[in-house]
Protein backbone atom coordinates (compact mmCIF):
# COMPACT_ATOMS: atom_id res chain seq x y z
CA UNK A 1 0.00 0.00 0.00
CA UNK A 2 1.06 3.38 -0.81
CA UNK A 3 0.19 5.88 1.51
CA UNK A 4 0.54 10.21 0.79
CA UNK A 5 0.30 12.75 3.93
CA UNK A 6 0.17 16.19 3.06
CA UNK A 7 -0.37 19.38 4.12
CA UNK A 8 -0.39 21.55 0.81
CA UNK A 9 -4.03 22.72 1.61
CA UNK A 10 -7.21 20.59 0.12
CA UNK A 11 -6.58 21.91 -3.81
CA UNK A 12 -3.89 19.85 -3.86
CA UNK A 13 -6.13 16.79 -2.91
CA UNK A 14 -7.46 16.15 -6.92
CA UNK A 15 -3.78 15.71 -8.21
CA UNK A 16 -2.66 13.43 -5.57
CA UNK A 17 -5.64 11.30 -6.69
CA UNK A 18 -4.57 8.42 -8.42
CA UNK A 19 -0.93 8.54 -7.31
CA UNK A 20 -1.42 6.51 -4.34
CA UNK A 21 -3.63 3.94 -2.45
CA UNK A 22 -5.18 6.52 0.20
CA UNK A 23 -4.22 10.25 0.40
CA UNK A 24 -4.37 11.71 3.77
CA UNK A 25 -4.43 16.07 3.52
CA UNK A 26 -3.05 17.17 7.13
CA UNK A 27 -5.91 20.10 7.77
CA UNK A 28 -4.91 20.49 11.35
CA UNK A 29 -8.57 19.88 12.30
CA UNK A 30 -7.96 16.94 14.41
CA UNK A 31 -7.16 16.24 18.52
CA UNK A 32 -3.21 16.32 19.26
CA UNK A 33 -2.11 12.62 20.78
CA UNK A 34 -2.74 12.84 24.55
CA UNK A 35 -0.22 10.30 25.51
CA UNK A 36 -2.61 8.03 27.29
CA UNK A 37 -1.39 4.44 25.48
CA UNK A 38 -4.53 3.60 24.66
CA UNK A 39 -3.93 2.36 21.28
CA UNK A 40 -1.29 -0.23 22.72
CA UNK A 41 -2.65 -1.45 25.71
CA UNK A 42 -6.92 -0.24 26.16
CA UNK A 43 -8.52 -1.13 22.44
CA UNK A 44 -4.93 -1.82 20.44
CA UNK A 45 -4.37 0.17 16.95
CA UNK A 46 -7.75 2.68 17.99
CA UNK A 47 -7.46 6.10 19.57
CA UNK A 48 -9.97 7.09 22.08
CA UNK A 49 -10.43 10.19 20.50
CA UNK A 50 -13.45 9.43 17.30
CA UNK A 51 -12.14 11.94 15.12
CA UNK A 52 -10.14 11.26 11.21
CA UNK A 53 -7.66 10.00 12.92
CA UNK A 54 -9.38 7.40 14.77
CA UNK A 55 -7.72 4.58 12.89
CA UNK A 56 -4.79 6.60 10.94
CA UNK A 57 -2.39 4.06 12.74
CA UNK A 58 -3.83 1.05 10.77
CA UNK A 59 -3.29 3.04 7.59
CA UNK A 60 0.76 4.04 8.27
CA UNK A 61 1.49 0.72 9.34
CA UNK A 62 0.25 -1.03 6.73
CA UNK A 63 1.95 1.24 3.90
CA UNK A 64 5.08 -0.21 2.30
CA UNK A 65 5.52 3.56 0.87
CA UNK A 66 4.53 6.24 3.36
CA UNK A 67 5.29 9.55 1.32
CA UNK A 68 5.16 12.85 3.42
CA UNK A 69 5.06 16.52 1.92
CA UNK A 70 5.41 18.83 4.35
CA UNK A 71 6.23 22.27 5.07
CA UNK A 72 9.56 22.59 7.15
CA UNK A 73 9.42 24.11 10.95
CA UNK A 74 12.71 24.05 12.54
CA UNK A 75 14.14 20.94 10.57
CA UNK A 76 10.90 19.10 11.33
CA UNK A 77 7.28 18.33 10.25
CA UNK A 78 4.66 20.64 10.47
CA UNK A 79 2.54 20.84 13.51
CA UNK A 80 -0.40 19.47 10.98
CA UNK A 81 1.67 16.36 9.63
CA UNK A 82 3.42 15.76 12.88
CA UNK A 83 0.10 15.26 14.68
CA UNK A 84 -0.68 12.46 12.41
CA UNK A 85 2.49 10.70 12.64
CA UNK A 86 2.14 11.50 16.30
CA UNK A 87 -1.36 10.06 16.84
CA UNK A 88 -0.17 7.21 14.32
CA UNK A 89 2.27 4.73 16.75
CA UNK A 90 -0.62 2.50 17.09
CA UNK A 91 0.88 0.93 14.02
CA UNK A 92 3.41 -0.71 16.91
CA UNK A 93 2.74 -2.86 19.93
CA UNK A 94 4.08 -1.75 23.31
CA UNK A 95 6.49 -4.59 23.66
CA UNK A 96 10.31 -3.22 22.85
CA UNK A 97 13.20 -4.64 20.70
CA UNK A 98 16.19 -3.25 19.12
CA UNK A 99 16.60 -1.85 15.66
CA UNK A 100 19.45 0.04 14.32
CA UNK A 101 20.91 -0.82 18.12
CA UNK A 102 18.47 1.44 19.68
CA UNK A 103 15.33 0.04 22.07
CA UNK A 104 12.40 0.47 19.60
CA UNK A 105 8.87 -1.09 20.07
CA UNK A 106 7.81 -4.14 17.87
CA UNK A 107 5.82 -3.67 14.73
CA UNK A 108 2.33 -4.43 14.69
CA UNK A 109 2.11 -4.48 11.10
CA UNK A 110 5.78 -5.86 9.77
CA UNK A 111 8.20 -3.76 8.25
CA UNK A 112 7.31 -1.42 5.03
CA UNK A 113 9.99 -0.64 2.05
CA UNK A 114 10.55 3.26 2.55
CA UNK A 115 9.34 6.73 4.17
CA UNK A 116 9.79 9.23 1.72
CA UNK A 117 9.29 12.78 2.72
CA UNK A 118 9.63 15.96 0.63
CA UNK A 119 9.64 19.27 2.84
CA UNK A 120 9.26 22.63 1.18
CA UNK A 121 9.67 26.45 2.69
CA UNK A 122 12.17 28.58 4.08
CA UNK A 123 15.30 26.37 5.24
CA UNK A 124 18.51 27.11 7.44
CA UNK A 125 21.28 24.54 6.63
CA UNK A 126 20.87 23.42 9.94
CA UNK A 127 17.44 22.21 9.67
CA UNK A 128 18.36 20.44 6.39
CA UNK A 129 20.54 18.66 8.57
CA UNK A 130 18.39 17.86 11.23
CA UNK A 131 15.33 16.64 9.16
CA UNK A 132 17.21 14.45 6.65
CA UNK A 133 18.57 12.54 10.44
CA UNK A 134 15.06 12.89 11.63
CA UNK A 135 14.05 11.29 8.35
CA UNK A 136 16.17 8.62 9.14
CA UNK A 137 15.43 8.28 12.44
CA UNK A 138 11.80 7.79 11.72
CA UNK A 139 12.89 5.02 9.25
CA UNK A 140 13.85 2.95 12.25
CA UNK A 141 11.13 3.95 14.41
CA UNK A 142 8.13 3.08 12.29
CA UNK A 143 10.27 0.09 10.72
CA UNK A 144 10.89 1.51 7.18
CA UNK A 145 13.98 -0.28 5.32
CA UNK A 146 14.44 3.06 3.42
CA UNK A 147 14.46 6.83 4.98
CA UNK A 148 14.94 9.34 2.13
CA UNK A 149 14.60 12.85 2.22
CA UNK A 150 14.59 15.84 -0.80
CA UNK A 151 14.32 19.92 -0.18
CA UNK A 152 11.64 21.76 -2.26
CA UNK A 153 12.46 24.79 -3.00
CA UNK A 154 8.50 25.72 -3.34
CA UNK A 155 5.60 23.27 -2.65
CA UNK A 156 5.04 23.31 -6.32
CA UNK A 157 8.53 21.28 -6.81
CA UNK A 158 6.38 18.37 -6.07
CA UNK A 159 4.02 18.50 -8.62
CA UNK B 1 16.19 35.72 37.40
CA UNK B 2 12.83 35.39 36.40
CA UNK B 3 11.95 31.43 34.68
CA UNK B 4 9.12 30.80 33.28
CA UNK B 5 8.60 26.44 33.58
CA UNK B 6 6.31 25.22 30.83
CA UNK B 7 4.94 21.75 30.87
CA UNK B 8 4.52 20.04 27.86
CA UNK B 9 3.14 16.94 28.87
CA UNK B 10 -0.32 16.89 27.33
CA UNK B 11 -1.35 14.80 30.15
CA UNK B 12 -3.55 16.30 32.75
CA UNK B 13 -2.31 14.39 35.72
CA UNK B 14 0.77 12.82 36.99
CA UNK B 15 2.72 13.24 34.14
CA UNK B 16 6.82 12.22 33.54
CA UNK B 17 7.06 15.98 32.60
CA UNK B 18 5.71 17.42 35.34
CA UNK B 19 7.37 15.19 37.89
CA UNK B 20 10.89 16.30 36.53
CA UNK B 21 9.43 19.89 35.63
CA UNK B 22 8.51 20.07 39.81
CA UNK B 23 12.16 19.28 40.62
CA UNK B 24 14.44 21.51 38.28
CA UNK B 25 12.05 23.99 39.85
CA UNK B 26 12.79 23.36 42.79
CA UNK B 27 16.88 22.90 42.76
CA UNK B 28 16.77 26.37 40.33
CA UNK B 29 14.59 28.41 43.63
CA UNK B 30 14.10 31.97 42.89
CA UNK B 31 11.40 33.83 41.31
CA UNK B 32 9.53 30.97 39.06
CA UNK B 33 6.26 30.58 37.55
CA UNK B 34 4.95 27.32 36.22
CA UNK B 35 2.74 26.91 33.05
CA UNK B 36 0.96 24.12 31.82
CA UNK B 37 0.73 23.75 27.74
CA UNK B 38 -1.54 21.17 26.83
CA UNK B 39 -3.35 23.20 23.80
CA UNK B 40 -3.87 26.38 21.96
CA UNK B 41 -5.97 27.47 24.67
CA UNK B 42 -3.08 28.01 26.99
CA UNK B 43 -0.88 30.12 24.16
CA UNK B 44 -1.68 33.21 25.05
CA UNK B 45 -1.65 32.77 28.68
CA UNK B 46 1.77 31.73 28.49
CA UNK B 47 2.90 33.98 25.94
CA UNK B 48 2.48 36.90 28.19
CA UNK B 49 4.92 35.60 30.73
CA UNK B 50 7.61 35.80 28.40
CA UNK B 51 7.20 39.80 28.91
CA UNK B 52 8.85 38.89 32.27
CA UNK B 53 11.31 36.66 32.25
CA UNK B 54 14.74 35.69 31.74
CA UNK B 55 14.25 31.78 31.22
CA UNK B 56 11.80 29.92 29.99
CA UNK B 57 12.33 26.13 30.79
CA UNK B 58 10.57 23.28 28.75
CA UNK B 59 9.63 19.97 29.93
CA UNK B 60 8.30 17.41 27.56
CA UNK B 61 7.70 14.36 26.45
CA UNK B 62 9.26 12.96 23.25
CA UNK B 63 6.95 11.88 20.47
CA UNK B 64 8.20 9.56 17.32
CA UNK B 65 11.27 11.03 17.33
CA UNK B 66 10.68 14.81 17.67
CA UNK B 67 8.45 17.06 19.21
CA UNK B 68 4.62 16.68 20.33
CA UNK B 69 2.42 18.53 17.67
CA UNK B 70 0.86 20.50 20.46
CA UNK B 71 4.30 22.47 21.23
CA UNK B 72 5.29 22.62 17.62
CA UNK B 73 2.08 24.96 17.23
CA UNK B 74 2.82 26.80 20.36
CA UNK B 75 6.80 27.31 19.10
CA UNK B 76 5.72 28.76 16.72
CA UNK B 77 3.14 31.32 18.39
CA UNK B 78 6.09 32.04 20.56
CA UNK B 79 8.58 33.13 17.72
CA UNK B 80 6.09 35.05 15.99
CA UNK B 81 5.35 37.05 19.60
CA UNK B 82 8.57 37.21 20.91
CA UNK B 83 9.76 39.14 16.75
CA UNK B 84 7.02 41.05 17.47
CA UNK B 85 7.87 42.04 21.25
CA UNK B 86 11.73 42.22 20.95
CA UNK B 87 11.79 39.34 23.34
CA UNK B 88 14.97 37.60 23.93
CA UNK B 89 15.13 34.65 26.70
CA UNK B 90 17.33 31.74 27.54
CA UNK B 91 15.85 28.38 26.62
CA UNK B 92 16.73 25.46 28.32
CA UNK B 93 14.72 22.15 27.26
CA UNK B 94 14.03 18.66 29.16
CA UNK B 95 12.37 15.93 27.84
CA UNK B 96 11.86 12.60 28.28
CA UNK B 97 11.33 9.60 25.92
CA UNK B 98 10.02 6.36 27.16
CA UNK B 99 13.02 4.41 25.00
CA UNK B 100 15.55 3.98 27.38
CA UNK B 101 18.69 5.40 25.75
CA UNK B 102 18.53 9.62 26.54
CA UNK B 103 20.26 9.82 23.24
CA UNK B 104 17.25 9.40 21.30
CA UNK B 105 15.99 12.78 22.06
CA UNK B 106 19.10 14.33 20.26
CA UNK B 107 16.89 15.09 17.32
CA UNK B 108 14.24 17.35 19.55
CA UNK B 109 17.26 18.91 20.99
CA UNK B 110 18.15 20.04 17.49
CA UNK B 111 14.91 21.11 16.49
CA UNK B 112 14.72 23.67 19.90
CA UNK B 113 18.30 24.67 18.97
CA UNK B 114 17.10 25.75 15.51
CA UNK B 115 13.59 27.43 16.80
CA UNK B 116 15.89 29.75 18.81
CA UNK B 117 18.11 30.74 15.98
CA UNK B 118 15.17 31.94 13.95
CA UNK B 119 13.27 33.43 16.96
CA UNK B 120 16.25 35.15 18.55
CA UNK B 121 16.42 33.73 21.33
CA UNK B 122 19.50 31.72 23.32
CA UNK B 123 19.58 28.28 23.17
CA UNK B 124 21.11 27.12 26.33
CA UNK B 125 20.59 23.33 26.13
CA UNK B 126 18.93 20.84 27.99
CA UNK B 127 18.82 17.07 29.53
CA UNK B 128 17.40 14.27 27.20
CA UNK B 129 16.24 11.64 29.57
CA UNK B 130 15.46 7.73 28.50
CA UNK B 131 13.51 5.78 30.43
CA UNK B 132 11.66 8.93 31.84
CA UNK B 133 8.41 6.92 32.69
CA UNK B 134 9.44 4.00 35.04
CA UNK B 135 11.27 6.59 37.04
CA UNK B 136 7.77 8.70 37.16
CA UNK B 137 6.33 4.84 38.13
CA UNK B 138 8.62 4.69 40.82
CA UNK B 139 8.23 7.87 42.44
CA UNK B 140 4.58 7.28 42.42
CA UNK B 141 5.20 3.70 43.90
CA UNK B 142 7.32 5.40 46.69
CA UNK B 143 4.41 7.14 47.42
CA UNK B 144 2.30 3.92 47.78
CA UNK B 145 5.28 2.53 49.78
CA UNK B 146 5.23 5.28 52.37
CA UNK B 147 1.94 4.98 53.27
CA UNK B 148 2.21 1.28 53.93
CA UNK B 149 5.04 2.22 56.10
CA UNK B 150 2.67 4.15 57.95
CA UNK B 151 0.22 1.37 57.98
CA UNK B 152 2.66 -0.63 59.02
CA UNK B 153 4.01 1.41 61.99
CA UNK B 154 0.23 2.37 63.25
CA UNK B 155 -0.95 -1.59 63.02
CA UNK B 156 2.39 -2.66 64.93
CA UNK B 157 1.82 0.20 67.58
CA UNK B 158 -1.57 -0.90 68.78
CA UNK B 159 -1.48 -4.62 68.16
CA UNK B 160 2.31 -4.57 69.76
CA UNK B 161 2.86 -1.40 70.81
CA UNK B 162 6.13 -1.16 68.64
CA UNK B 163 5.56 2.20 67.72
CA UNK B 164 9.10 1.70 65.58
CA UNK B 165 9.06 -1.29 63.25
CA UNK B 166 12.13 -2.11 61.90
CA UNK B 167 11.61 -3.99 59.34
CA UNK B 168 8.55 -1.23 57.68
CA UNK B 169 11.44 0.47 58.15
CA UNK B 170 14.17 -1.67 56.22
CA UNK B 171 11.97 -2.34 53.46
CA UNK B 172 10.68 1.60 52.62
CA UNK B 173 14.49 2.63 52.74
CA UNK B 174 15.05 0.04 50.19
CA UNK B 175 12.55 1.25 47.88
CA UNK B 176 13.94 4.79 48.38
CA UNK B 177 17.28 3.71 47.95
CA UNK B 178 16.34 1.81 44.52
CA UNK B 179 14.41 5.24 43.28
CA UNK B 180 17.46 7.16 44.21
CA UNK B 181 19.56 4.66 42.35
CA UNK B 182 17.74 4.37 39.45
CA UNK B 183 17.25 8.33 39.19
CA UNK B 184 20.71 9.58 40.00
CA UNK B 185 21.20 10.48 36.01
CA UNK B 186 18.39 12.96 35.95
CA UNK B 187 19.35 14.32 39.64
CA UNK B 188 22.61 14.98 38.80
CA UNK B 189 22.19 16.95 35.71
CA UNK B 190 18.93 18.46 37.00
CA UNK B 191 21.43 20.03 39.62
CA UNK B 192 23.62 21.03 37.00
CA UNK B 193 20.95 22.59 34.89
CA UNK B 194 19.51 24.48 37.73
CA UNK B 195 22.86 25.78 38.13
CA UNK B 196 23.31 26.92 34.91
CA UNK B 197 19.57 28.67 34.87
CA UNK B 198 20.50 30.97 38.19
CA UNK B 199 23.71 32.33 36.27
CA UNK B 200 22.00 32.64 32.96
CA UNK B 201 24.45 30.39 31.59
CA UNK B 202 24.60 28.08 28.81
CA UNK B 203 24.27 24.20 29.83
CA UNK B 204 25.15 22.34 26.79
CA UNK B 205 23.23 19.35 26.03
CA UNK B 206 23.15 16.12 28.32
CA UNK B 207 22.10 13.08 27.94
CA UNK B 208 20.90 10.32 30.79
CA UNK B 209 18.33 7.55 31.64
CA UNK B 210 17.10 4.96 34.18
CA UNK B 211 20.02 3.70 35.46
CA UNK B 212 19.85 0.20 34.59
CA UNK B 213 21.03 -2.20 31.38
CA UNK B 214 18.65 -2.00 28.23
CA UNK B 215 17.90 -5.75 28.44
CA UNK B 216 16.74 -5.33 31.57
CA UNK B 217 14.77 -2.23 30.91
CA UNK B 218 13.02 -3.77 28.06
CA UNK B 219 12.01 -6.56 30.06
CA UNK B 220 10.57 -5.12 32.99
CA UNK B 221 8.63 -2.44 30.32
CA UNK B 222 6.99 -5.44 28.89
CA UNK B 223 5.73 -7.16 31.78
CA UNK B 224 4.42 -3.55 32.93
CA UNK B 225 2.38 -3.17 29.03
CA UNK B 226 1.15 -7.09 29.54
CA UNK B 227 -0.11 -6.41 33.16
CA UNK B 228 -1.77 -2.57 32.16
CA UNK B 229 -3.04 -4.88 29.10
CA UNK B 230 -4.52 -7.19 30.91
CA UNK B 231 -6.51 -4.80 33.61
CA UNK B 232 -7.57 -2.55 30.48
CA UNK B 233 -8.32 -5.27 27.99
CA UNK B 234 -6.41 -4.68 25.31
CA UNK B 235 -4.67 -8.41 25.42
CA UNK B 236 -7.80 -9.59 24.75
CA UNK B 237 -9.19 -6.52 22.27
CA UNK B 238 -6.16 -5.94 19.73
CA UNK B 239 -3.81 -8.90 20.88
CA UNK B 240 -5.78 -11.83 20.87
CA UNK B 241 -8.48 -11.33 18.53
CA UNK B 242 -8.15 -10.55 14.89
CA UNK B 243 -5.49 -8.37 13.40
CA UNK B 244 -7.72 -5.06 12.08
Amino acid sequence: MHLIIHDMGPEYDEYFKGKADKIISANGKYAPCQGCFGCWTKHPAECFMKDTLYTVCRDVGRSDILTIITENCYGAYSPQVKNILDRSIGDSTPFSTYRGKQMHHTLRYGMGERIEVFAYGDFTDDEEKTFTEMVQRNAYNFGYREGRFTRLETKEDIL
Amino acid sequence: MKTLLINGSPKKKRSVSGFFLDMESLFIGGERKKETLRNKSDHERILTKLDDTDNVVFCLPLYVDGVPSHVLYFMKDMEAYCREKNIHVNIYVISNGGFIEGRQNAWLMQVFENFCKRSDNTWCGGIGIGGGVMLNVMRILLVVYAGILLLNIVINGVAEGNWLPVEAFQNFGQQAFMTLFFSCGVIFYELLMAGSIRKGKVFGVRFTRAMMPSFLFILVADIFFVITSIFQGGIFRGWLSKKE
